[in-house]
């Protein structure tokens, strides 16, 4: 019984992982740049969420439609004025560049909100429903929902839009989508929009359970580079797998293991796979 | 321009040491967490300070405060203290902070001679090394967990005891303390899960908890994991006889507004505005006016450390052998209570500081235990709304 | 003949700077400068120890804090525990870390780029999560305090009581010396050539025969070697640890910030990557700035301004070092080492 509840939690909360995955996997993919900064866009969303709900008493649900959009910006202009710079440069200074991006979106907020945790309070925060003794809590089912419906409009979008092909060729091969004339600066502008919109919408889901302060971002960053290898660096469907995943191992870890040793679990995993299976469990099918 | 710009270089040739201290004038350092993973309950150090540095103002004594950011980290700690006490010359220093911090900066305080008041550090180590010039204001860890399980004691006969807790110093030394307590008044222990800070889903873990219906469930975790905590416990539907918390997460105001899952938990804690100390209350009423948040216990041991510590070495004309001697022979009397510096059991220096025990009821923290100090009975058992 | 000219120019300045640096306690005895010239001779050192690995070979490793934390928990949990004296145990912490490293290696080296820096850190945080996990060996989170360390002693000689920061300023000097001169000496050798041959191209290394896996694995040890000695100086110095402060991943990126901020596969770049880094975040730290201006009257206590520098610019200290990363990769993509070289070229060019 235990375990089937443990099984229930790790797939839902796994929804969430996967969402902060396929952002980073999208960008990665097209880029080839490791977003270390992608723990503090969710952050961001998070904030959003928050003070939308606080003052506009907009549901942190239907808040989504209005994050993505303000993400989308915003990912997209840190990719134009920043991002697109180091495209060429060495790898450890685009690492480096994100870290850098990252702590000043995290300590920017921090000067304006203080350090202090926000919590969100719904009237269904601790809500859940019971189906044959398992509890289901409420606000993660409907977050989980809408991962699916948004993940499955983004393969919609990737698999039979022109565009979304168009971002496919760029992930495969940047030179020779290049010479088909594609558009790649706009693809790789698109890219990171969509990867900060869904780090944002990640963070407005998880927000009615969790909370919000200004470092929140980096515990979700290495957990969305473990997610994202698992899955296959650049597919999306691999970090939707990647994520529930990690979810149920730290879910199903916690009772079986225990509580402190579950996250060296989550690692060794992600060595196991980066040694047995470095293109992850999906790697072959980029995107 | 140019005569600011010789008085800037003026300046910086002056800032080598050098302080004369008129009557009621004193330099003290300040160390706290400004910034970084700790920074939310720092800031509570910081307002408490704040109002301390204004009350001695209005009674004359006139602090020169250098704050120093240690970002939670022993080493930054270790640096601002250093800074502190050769470059800054000050009189005393209140802080650090977080036990790790402390505890590292405690064991420089002899050999610079520089006086050390710890206002807030749980870890028992501290106070227990014999260092001659720190001093601890609060109750370490082993009074967060034995009070609390006195309160429970008084009203039942509870047979089992389920731990969970941050694997962090404070989460770590207090469990320690409350399962020596435990084994020593019979209780079993069921379960023992530690957790990492900042965890999103505890649901697994609780739902186990839940399978092994133990009748108490102490908790010990920081600001919004004890929320955390609680929401998902209820989700899952545990419901022991009592919720125990150790201070910190469990003693917010934050946690007080989420009165669908915190009603009813009990909570240890330094400090409560409905006790009699003097000016307690008045503290509570001026902080929410200045900061518009209610102070945590974390604000008031900030503030009385800072107040003792300004008065002792204004008193001793920022002299540091004689303000050390001064926190060793004095006794005040504050929003903290009695305060008085002395040798027990391991402890030295250390405040003998009585903890109380709250319970949240009707929306409202109230004093439970010690009888003394308590506004209500306590309510037991546990039952969800 | 003018290189040869600048070249003795450079030594000339170079002993003039280490004798500088040895005369330095003779006349400055506050333990705060000292303590900021010990940061810094243990930043160069951290820097130049990850460079043969990061810079040299160009395997961009960001879990350096993992042989930091062996040299450190070796050393100080042996002394607590065995009360065996820090210089037997630091070489059981060193062996350690020198451990970890071929651990490392075999699991990492067979992964490439962004891979490669992935994996190690997922592998630093499995031994911060280890040392976490095991209180009996480690103290897990409570750390390791050690209240006093024994004076060093040889015969019956004591050599040094630790009372001080003199001997701690000479023994992190003495290290940051042989690190760099052991940077040297790679760069110089064979050794270094192969090296540099891997991080040029590795395909190409690899078909003149040059073994990957046992090159890659001599950097990361000779990395993990001093890497290790620094935290073993750390844990000695500040006597202090948990896992939080010697084995964190933000410790990993520091490490490769002073190297990157300096200038990476060059003997000067992590000296002057931490010639900026330490100094810098230790003014923004302690607020020097903001107190300056108050004093000097350039900006009122009571103003607007005075009031958000002294209350917030403390906090801001982070951003600004965000800031600065963020400047240095996109116009100094080679470091501060690397831009002055392109200046002095440009001017020498016309």
């Amino acid at each position: 019984m235990v375990l089937v509840q443990a099984l229930v939690s790790g797939i839902l909360i796994g929804g969430v992982y996967a969402l902060i995955g396929i952002g980073l996997t999208i960008i990665f993919g097209v880029m080839r740049v490791i977003n270390f900064a992608h723990g503090e866009l969710m952050m961001i969303g998070m904030y959003l969420t928050y003070f939308l709900f606080t003052l506009l008493h907009v549901d942190p649900f239907v808040s989504v439609l209005i994050t993505i959009p303000i993400m989308f910006a915003f990912g997209a202009f840190l990719q134009k004025t920043v991002i697109n710079r180091i495209l060429g440069s060495l790898p450890q200074n685009q690492i480096l560049l994100t870290i850098g991006l990252g702590l000043i979106m995290s300590n920017t907020v921090m000067l304006a909100f203080t350090s202090d945790y926000k919590i969100l309070t719904t009237s269904y925060s601790s809500s859940s429903l019971h189906i044959a003794g398992i509890s289901v809590s409420q606000p993660l089912a409907v977050s989980f929902a809408i991962t699916v419906a948004i993940t499955a409009a983004l393969y919609w979008f990737l698999m039979k839009t022109d565009t979304g092909q168009a971002i496919r060729a760029t992930a495969q091969d940047r030179e020779a989508a290049q010479l088909m004339g594609i558009n790649v600066r706009r693809m790789s502008i698109l890219a990171f929009g969509i990867g900060a919109s869904l780090a944002g919408t990640a963070g407005a889901l998880i927000s009615p359970t969790y909370y919000v302060f200004p470092q929140v971002g980096s515990a979700f960053t290495l957990k969305a580079f473990v997610i994202t290898v698992l899955g296959g660096m650049g597919s999306v469907v691999g970090a939707t797998l990647g994520g529930i995943i990690i979810g149920v191992v730290e879910s199903v870890g916690a009772v079986t293991i225990s509580s402190d040793w579950k996250d060296v679990l989550v690692f060794a995993i992600f060595l196991v796979v980066l040694l047995v299976k470095p293109s992850g469990l999906m790697g072959k099918s980029r995107m | 321009m140019r005569t600011r710009l010789t008085a800037l270089i003026a300046l910086l040739c002056l800032a080598v040491p050098g302080v004369s201290f008129a009557a009621g004038k004193v330099k003290l350092g300040f160390v706290n967490t400004i910034t970084g993973a700790e920074a939310p309950i720092g800031e509570n150090l910081t307002n408490g300070v704040t109002m301390a540095i204004e009350d001695l103002k209005k009674k004359g004594i006139e602090v020169d405060l250098v704050k120093e950011d240690d970002t939670g980290k022993p080493e930054k700690a270790l640096s601002a203290f250093e800074k502190l006490a050769t470059r800054d010359d000050v009189a005393g220093v209140v802080g650090p902070y977080t036990s790790a911090c402390a505890n590292a900066v405690a064991s420089r305080a002899d050999q610079y001679k520089v006086p050390l008041l710890v206002p807030v550090a749980a870890k028992e180590e501290i106070t227990q090394k014999g260092y001659k010039f720190v001093y601890r204001l609060n109750a370490p860890a082993d009074v967060y967990s034995s009070v609390i399980l006195d309160t429970i004691l008084a009203l039942d006969k509870p047979k089992t005891i389920a731990y969970v807790y941050a694997n962090t110093d404070f989460g770590i030394s207090t469990v320690k303390t409350a399962k020596e307590y435990a084994a020593r008044v019979g209780l079993k222990e069921v379960a023992d899960e530690k957790y990492q800070k900042g965890a999103p889903d505890f649901r697994s873990t609780l739902s186990k908890i839940k399978g092994l219906s133990p009748d108490l469930v102490f908790m010990v975790s920081y600001e919004v994991d004890a929320i955390t905590l609680m929401r998902q416990s209820k989700e899952i539907g545990l419901a022991p006889k009592a919720f125990l918390g150790a201070g910190a997460g469990f003693t917010t105001a934050q946690f007080l507004e989420q009165k669908e899952v915190s009603n009813l938990v009990f909570s240890s804690t330094q400090w409560t505005d409905d006790v009699n100390w003097p000016g307690a209350k008045d503290f509570y009423n001026r902080y929410k006016a200045k900061f518009g948040k209610e102070p945590t216990y974390h604000a008031a041991c900030a503030y009385e450390a800072m107040r003792i510590m300004a008065e002792t070495a204004a008193a001793n004309g920022g002299d540091r052998e004689k303000t050390r001697a001064g926190l060793r022979s004095g006794s005040w009397k504050g929003i903290m209570g009695d305060v008085k510096f002395t040798d027990y059991e391991k402890f030295t220096n250390q405040n003998r500081h009585e903890m109380l025990v709250q319970q949240i009821q009707a929306g409202k923290y109230e004093t439970v235990s010690p009888a003394k100090y308590a506004t209500k009975k306590p309510v037991y058992p546990f039952r969800w709304k | 003949m003018k290189s040869r000219a600048a070249s003795a120019a450079g030594t000339v300045l170079l002993l003039a700077a280490l004798a500088v640096l040895v005369a330095f306690p003779a006349f400055v005895s506050n333990p705060y400068a000292l303590h900021i010239m010990i940061l810094l001779f243990l930043a160069t050192g951290q820097g130049e120890a990850w460079n043969i690995i990061g810079g040299y070979t160009g395997q961009y490793s960001v879990g350096h804090a993992a042989y930091f934390g062996a040299g450190a928990y070796g050393t100080l949990v042996l002394l607590q525990k065995w009360n065996i004296a820090p210089w037997y145990g630091a070489w059981a912490g060193v062996a350690v870390a020198l451990l970890l490293s071929l651990l490392i290696g075999t699991i990492c080296f067979r992964l490439r780029g962004p891979y490669f820096v992935l994996a190690s850190i997922a592998v630093a945080e499995i031994v911060r999560l280890t040392v976490l996990n095991v209180p009996s060996v480690t103290n897990g989170a409570e750390g390791v305090l050690i209240s006093d360390l024994p004076p060093f002693t040889i015969g019956g000689w004591v050599v040094t009581d630790f009372s001080t920061k003199v001997p701690f300023y000479y023994i992190a000097l003495a290290l940051a010396i042989v690190t760099v001169l052991a940077t040297w000496a790679v760069q110089n050798s064979k050794l270094g050539y192969y090296f540099q041959a891997i991080r040029e191209d590795q395909d190409a290394a690899h078909s003149l025969g040059i073994s990957l896996n046992f090159y890659k694995n001599a950097a990361l040890l000779i990395s993990a070697f001093f890497t290790a000695l620094a935290g073993v100086f750390y844990a000695l110095y500040v006597r202090f640890i948990d896992p939080t402060t010697v084995l964190p991943l933000d410790l990993s990126v520091q490490i490769v910030l002073i190297a990157i901020i300096g200038g990476i596969g060059t003997i000067y770049g992590p000296m002057i990557g931490a010639l900026v880094l330490i100094p810098l975040s230790e003014v923004l730290r302690s607020n020097v700035i903001a107190d300056l201006l108050i004093k000097s009257g350039l900006v009122g206590v009571d103003s607007g301004l005075g009031i958000f520098l002294k209350g917030r610019l403390a906090q801001a200290h982070v951003l600004i070092y965000g800031i600065l990363v963020v400047v240095v990769i996109l116009f100094m993509p080679q470091g501060v080492l690397g831009f002055v070289r392109k200046l002095a070229s440009r001017k020498e060019q016309g």
